[in-house]
């Protein structure tokens, strides 16, 4: 028996240590389990977001890469001043991709200057309509078309993931526990990826 | 591919979201995909071979109207079950936050889910206080898609992120080669104006419609108001006076030849809804049809119509701004016209051939890089527990 030891040394004086022993050990108990449990729970869905993220980096690499070949392939459809301007921005977007994955900053430059060039080479829809009289054109242009949506569409998502994970990230009790670990802080990609007016299906809006 | 499709709303009712569904289903079916729809259906109900019933729907009040939903653990039950079975590469979920098998699925999958979002929920105090519950969830979404700019605030305003918009689609030839029926095409003395929506649903504005009729007769007489939907019309047309009854003819729910027929015939297709629409798929099947639209500037509708390009604005819910604008088209045979050459060339944008390779290019981009829908260990370990 514990009513051998002083009393009155946790609450009110006439209660002896033994009733709070049973009262508050459980507790301590329960609450002890509830932070570990919290802890888990806060780490896995920083796991996942984390996977989420490297998976949208990897799709929005794979997209740029195609969207780049595309492009070298559209290239020869051009007259020979714009080709040639489309083909050197689509081989420097390559040859950055070779570093895997390439830094945010130098993705940002290669890619922001593919846009420009894709810009500039299909900004007419009339030209454009008058390129696809030829239906090998008609459909590398598509390809094209296609591959841009894709860029936008991946940008987008792994943007809305980094989102999403730096909030965890900043959730205090992952900076206290320091759940992140060693894992980077995601960065968001920040490039113009928007689709020359000249492929855009269905245009008006 | 394989795709798992989850739609909230019971398919034993029509729907914007199960019309969508089923729609985006079908053209993935044709494209040669494998595609299963998990949607609530009595186990009776006729539904079509691609839908897996996940059982019957009880009406619930959910977003301001009723809605018919699914969910209990029986249901979380069959979720986990045809996720298994489906075993598919990209789950696309819609309304994901709607308390039915939509937020059963995303709870129990993980993998490529692909979250599409309907509705335009102004910021609310229930949207505000499940925050801390729904966000959890959401945060396994891969990709989210907004049906509307509208949509796409909602989202962004309640999670932040970013979505991309896809709007719904439509198949534009259906309705621009549905043949026009002659009892309901207008002439000069007594035109012809069609309202598509519940009747008994305030916020699709047919009062509106009802109180703009008088001041509209007194410029067009013969006018006559073809309301097609479902519900009781008599008591949202209020008291109106004899004639202006008499020129409305309540057609009663239509099935969807009878309404491209109807919008095929008639002179002008009105929209008085008052709030509520994240989109405005009629607007667009009005303008396939090649129906001049005259709609109610809400900012989803006043983007449909491309600021007004594509079709002429009233101010919201009001009858005598919708009686002038509405006189002032029919006068304007040739206004008219222009709105239809413009919106015939616009509407293309929305046809199920490019929203539908829209999609699938959203599908193959949350592939890459991802594995497999499979099951969220955490929460199946959980279930199976509590569920045996």
């Amino acid at each position: 028996m514990l009513s051998g030891l002083p009393a009155g040394l946790f609450s009110g004086p006439r209660s002896g240590l033994g009733s709070d022993v049973m009262t508050w050990a459980p507790m301590v108990l329960v609450f002890l389990v509830l932070v570990g449990w919290y802890l888990s729970y806060s780490a896995s869905r920083l796991d996942r977001l984390h996977h989420r993220v490297e998976s949208s980096r990897a799709a929005l690499d794979a997209q740029l890469a195609r969207r780049a070949a595309a492009a070298l392939e559209a290239a020869p459809v051009l007259d020979p001043a714009t080709g040639l301007l489309l083909t050197e921005a689509a081989a420097e977007s390559l040859a950055a991709a070779e570093d895997s994955p390439p830094s945010v900053a130098v993705l940002e430059e290669v890619e922001n200057d593919l846009t420009r060039a894709l810009n500039a080479a299909f900004s007419d829809p009339d030209d454009v309509l008058a390129l696809r009289a030829d239906p090998v054109t008609s459909e590398v242009l598509d390809l094209l078309g296609q591959a841009c949506l894709r860029v936008q569409l991946a940008r987008r998502f792994h943007n809305d993931a980094v989102a999403q994970a730096e909030r965890v990230h900043d959730k205090r009790i992952v900076r206290v526990a320091r759940l992140a670990g060693h894992a980077e802080r995601p960065q968001m990609i920040e490039m113009d990826v928007t689709s020359p007016p000249g492929l855009v299906r269905g245009a008006s809006s | 591919m394989r795709i798992g499709i989850v739609c909230p709303y019971s398919f034993d009712v029509p729907g914007g979201v199960q019309f969508h569904v089923r729609d985006l289903a079908e053209h993935l079916l044709a494209a040669g995909h494998s595609v299963s729809v998990l949607a609530p259906a009595d186990e009776d109900t006729p539904v079509p071979p691609y839908v897996v019933a996940a059982g019957r729907a009880v009406p619930v009040k959910f977003n301001g109207s009723v809605a018919r939903l699914r969910f209990g653990p029986v249901s979380a039950g069959r979720v986990r079950r045809w996720l298994a079975e489906g075993d598919f590469d990209v789950l696309h979920i819609h309304e994901p936050l709607t308390p039915s098998v939509s937020v059963l699925a995303l709870w129990a999958a993980t993998g490529p889910i692909v979250g599409t979002f309907h509705s335009s929920i102004p910021r609310s105090r229930v949207m505000i206080a499940a925050q801390p519950m729904l966000r959890p969830s959401m945060e396994k979404i891969s990709a989210r898609i907004a049906v509307s700019e509208d949509a796409r605030r909602t989202v962004v305003d309640h999670f932040g992120g970013d979505a991309v918009v896809v709007p719904n689609g439509v198949y534009v030839d259906s309705f621009a080669g549905a043949s026009p029926r002659a009892t309901w095409q207008g002439t000069t003395e007594r035109p012809t104006v069609a309202f598509v929506g519940r009747m008994d649903e305030p916020r699709k504005g047919l009062p509106v419609l009802a109180a703009a009729v008088p001041d509209v007769l007194e410029a067009f007489p013969g006018a006559r108001f073809l309301v097609l939907g479902r519900g009781d019309g008599d008591d949202a047309l209020g008291d109106l006076d004899a004639t202006s009854r008499a020129a409305i003819e309540l057609l009663g729910p239509l099935d969807d030849d009878d309404k491209a027929a109807l919008l095929r015939s008639v002179d002008v297709y009105v929209a008085p809804q008052i709030g509520g629409e994240s989109f405005g798929i009629v607007l667009v099947e009005a303008m396939s049809a090649g129906a001049p639209v005259l709609a109610s500037d809400l900012g989803a509708f006043r983007r449909v119509l491309d600021g007004g390009q594509l079709g002429a604005l009233f101010p919201v819910g009001d009858p005598a701004g919708l009686a002038s604008a509405l006189v002032g088209l029919l006068r304007d045979p040739e206004r008219r016209a222009g709105y239809v050459t413009r919106a015939t060339a616009g509407v293309r944008r929305y046809d199920w051939s490019v929203v539908a390779e829209e999609v699938f290019a959203v599908y193959e981009t949350v592939r890459l890089g991802a594995d497999r829908v499979g099951e969220d260990p955490a929460v199946g370990g959980l279930l199976s527990r509590w569920l045996g």
